[in-house]
């Protein structure tokens, strides 16, 4: 494996893990496709 | 009225806007009615209660810039809900220049109650009767001049579902925009008495600027005099002495009862009056289409079996309708699109372990989960079509009453039916619980729900172990996910949820024939989140579970990589399950993520190498692209077939297909159909995906119920698989 490959394995694991970052907890768990109008984060608590 | 197609256009940007309040009661037609005018996807589910947020559309009609938004569905606008809350607040607050009121053409009284608390906020109305047709159907003759003459509203009869009367009904709200004073809604005498006390308050509201610039002075008149709990807190009120006191106590002498019932009797009178006056029935009652099928889906002894049986057959259409595009989707993403992919990274030169994490890792991992789309989105449609038929209503009603024969909250079961398609909108859909010990004990169940992350998972194993019953064995799973919840629901209410549970009255909307747009782009905004995840978390997964499988660096047996072991650490505490090797922990640890990628670590797992494999020569993309397109037909011919064809004949792959692949053929090995049921139980119940887990933390603002959840859903999970396995090993069933 050269310094190429390990800087480019880097940068995919780097990406996957700030693509998963992003999509789970940046989003809130909020569902992008959830057809239900309940399915938002930025509503405000009932409690 | 006309169903004509709606000459609108996306909105210029220099136009006065004329903003539209959309309000209505849950079921009335409200999103369908949004929808067929502006072509936003709002839930049209029959659902009590769906649409909590509000949604807005902007566009032009007639010259006119419109805004609508839409308000929650509410029966009232006193603030005891959320819906009730949010809807008020919005007009109250926001000031819009009028309100499109949907009513139901088929319930007039119920929902003109809410149409008179609309009038008291002295904004211009704009009424739709919807559902109009099914109200002439019914032999209604409904007066609608009268109705503008009493209410001082325009009223336009609709039927959103056919888009007729909407043409009418923007063109009333453009006139009325243009001159709203012409338009004033008529006000509501409640009677001498309580007029006489509001006209007094109201003119000690107008003393105070800052009062009667916020509110409407006669609807804060009236709301103080009922001591409106919520306005009495914005003006930091203790209680209404300071406005009302004289003529509320006058008011209770007089009619010896509370203020807030006397006008909420008076708002009643009217709806019921105001009916009687407008409404012609020219049939005798009979027993209608919706109460003769409810004689039987409701009936004490046949409505579970029933709803069971409703189940039974969507799991069957669905493997029937989608078996052959899965298997389509197989052949193209295993056959074409690997080859595809390494005829591109080998013509740029790619290095050989890029090639195999494309392969391996991607094609393998996010394309096993993609195979499953077709079911998804059959499984989808059905569960849509149910509920737009109004079934799903009469499936919670039946298990409310089930469950509070054994002292649970029905409600409950709402959020709980909405966990079979995705558990993240059912952990939000607690919020319509006003208590929180029921929205915590209800978003505890939740997770036993078999969503649609889990299909893939079972759609494999029934694959190699139970082709043959296909729909059945999945269907079991899902009773076994009801019926846990029933009896954990019980567990907890026992223990942690101590105390009664109110009753709650569930609406049951009547049966409709939901039409095919309307049900294509419900299953598409249902199933797209299973797509969005494929190119998000479970394409970051497989990258990175191929980065586990190949590290150390040039590993060469899988076993010996970092999630090899992982997977072998945590083997031999699911040996008493039937499953205790490395492949199913490794493929379990990842599965927390999201449970579809079990299935696709497993892919990745079984899958060999890509140079181990790779071939010379292939067919060309031509011959390539050919091929896909005539077996795709061939798929839709077979799906077809499938539909007519004779229950118990279709299968979801015929095992001759299913030994040709080297994961089914590893799965084959490593367990048995009684090991496969217990894995298929085990990933059903064990911890929540990690989404989930956000949705917790989100709505409750701590971990602690999801701390809970994980606990006791993997200890079920354990305890579960485990007496599958053992008893089934005990009654001689294999092992």
């Amino acid at each position: 494996m050269t310094w190429t490959d390990f800087f480019l394995a880097g940068g995919i694991v780097a990406g996957a893990l700030y693509l998963l970052y992003r999509s789970i907890w940046k989003k809130g768990g909020f569902c992008p496709g959830c057809n239900s109008e309940t399915c938002h984060p930025t509503k405000p608590r009932q409690d | 009225m006309k169903g004509l197609a709606l000459k609108i256009s996306p909105a210029a940007e220099t136009q006065k806007i004329i903003t539209v309040a959309v309000a209505g009661n849950p079921n009335a037609g409200k999103s369908t009615l949004i929808n067929a005018i502006a072509g936003t996807r709002l839930q049209v589910g029959n659902w009590p209660g769906v649409t909590v947020e509000k949604k807005e559309a902007v566009f032009d009609f007639g010259g006119r810039k419109i805004k609508l938004v839409d308000l929650p569905g509410t029966y009232s606008l006193s603030p005891y809900t959320e819906e009730e809350r949010i809807a008020r607040d919005y007009l109250i607050h926001e000031n819009p220049d009028l309100i499109i009121n949907v009513i139901d053409a088929t319930n007039l009284e119920r929902n003109l109650y809410l149409t008179m608390q609309l009038l008291e906020l002295g904004i211009p109305v704009v009424a739709a009767l919807n559902i109009y047709d099914e109200a002439e159907n019914k032999g209604y003759r409904i007066n609608t001049q009268a109705i503008e003459k009493f209410l001082g509203a325009r009223v336009v009869p609709t039927v959103a579902t056919k888009k007729r009367g909407l043409e009418e009904l923007l063109a009333a709200v453009v006139a009325v925009g243009d001159n709203p004073q012409a338009h004033q809604p008529r006000a509501l005498h409640y009677g001498e008495d309580i007029e006489a006390a509001a006209q007094e308050v109201e003119q000690e509201i107008k003393k105070l600027p800052a009062l009667a610039d916020r509110y409407p002075s006669r609807w804060l008149a009236l709301k103080l005099m009922e001591g409106d709990r919520q306005v009495l807190q914005e003006l930091h009120l203790g209680g209404n002495e300071a406005f009302s006191g004289k003529a509320v106590r006058h008011l209770r002498q007089a009619h010896g009862e509370d203020v807030e019932a006397l006008m909420a009797d008076a708002r009643y009178g009217q709806a019921a009056g105001l009916t009687q006056e407008i409404l012609k029935k020219t049939e005798k009652q009979r027993i209608e289409i919706t109460e003769r099928i409810d004689r039987v889906v409701l009936n004490r002894f046949f409505g579970i079996p029933i709803f069971l049986a409703a189940m039974w057959l969507v799991f069957k259409l669905t493997f029937d309708v989608s078996s052959p595009f899965a298997d389509w989707m197989d052949k193209s993403i295993n056959g074409p699109f690997k080859r595809w992919a390494e005829a591109l990274l080998t013509l740029i030169s790619a290095p050989d372990w890029l090639v195999s994490l494309a392969t391996d890792g991607v094609i393998a991992g996010v394309g096993f989960v993609i195979v499953f789309i077709p079911v998804i989105f059959a499984m989808m449609f059905f569960i849509t079509l149910l509920e737009a038929s109004g079934y799903m209503a009469r499936a919670a009603f039946v298990m409310d009453r089930a469950m509070h024969a054994m002292g649970l909250h029905g409600k409950s079961f709402i959020p709980l039916l909405l966990g079979f398609g995705c558990n993240v909108p059912a952990i939000y859909a607690t919020r319509t619980l006003e208590n929180p010990r029921d929205k915590a004990l209800t978003a505890l169940l939740v997770p036993l729900m078999s969503c649609g992350a889990r299909l893939p998972v079972y759609v494999v194993f029934v694959g190699v172990f139970f082709a043959a019953y296909s729909g059945t064995v999945i269907w079991s799973l899902y009773v076994l996910g009801l019926v846990l919840a029933v009896l954990m629901g019980i567990l907890f209410k026992k223990t942690i949820f101590r105390g009664e549970y109110p009753m709650f009255i569930m609406e049951l909307p009547p049966y409709r024939l939901p039409g095919m747009r309307s049900l294509l782009i419900h299953t598409w905004e249902k199933g797209k989140h299973f797509l969005i995840k494929a190119g998000t978390y479970i394409f970051a997964v497989s990258v990175l579970t191929w980065f586990l499988l190949n590290l150390p660096w040039g590993v060469e047996n899988k076993r010996d990589s970092y999630l090899g072991q992982a997977g072998a650490v945590v083997a031999p505490a699911l040996q008493p399950l039937g499953f205790g090797n490395w492949e199913a922990a490794a493929s379990l640890i990842t599965g927390v993520i999201a449970k579809e990628i079990v299935v696709g670590t497993m892919g990745e797992i079984y899958t060999p190498k890509a140079k181990e494999e790779r071939k010379e020569d292939g067919p060309t993309l031509g011959q390539d692209l050919k091929e896909m397109g005539f077996s795709f037909l061939a798929a839709g011919k077979e799906a077809f077939l499938n539909v007519f064809a004779s229950f118990g004949s279709a299968k979801f792959s015929t095992e001759e297909k299913e030994k040709t692949r080297p994961l089914k053929m590893m799965i084959q090995n490593k367990f048995t159909p009684l090991s496969a049921y217990a894995f298929m139980a085990f990933v059903l119940l064990y911890m929540p995906c990690m989404v989930v887990a956000v949705a917790f933390r989100h709505e409750f603002g701590s971990w602690k119920w999801f701390g809970v959840a994980l606990a006791y859903g993997t200890a079920l999970a354990w305890l579960v698989s485990f007496t599958i396995f053992q008893g089934g090993k005990f009654l001689g069933l294999g092992g």
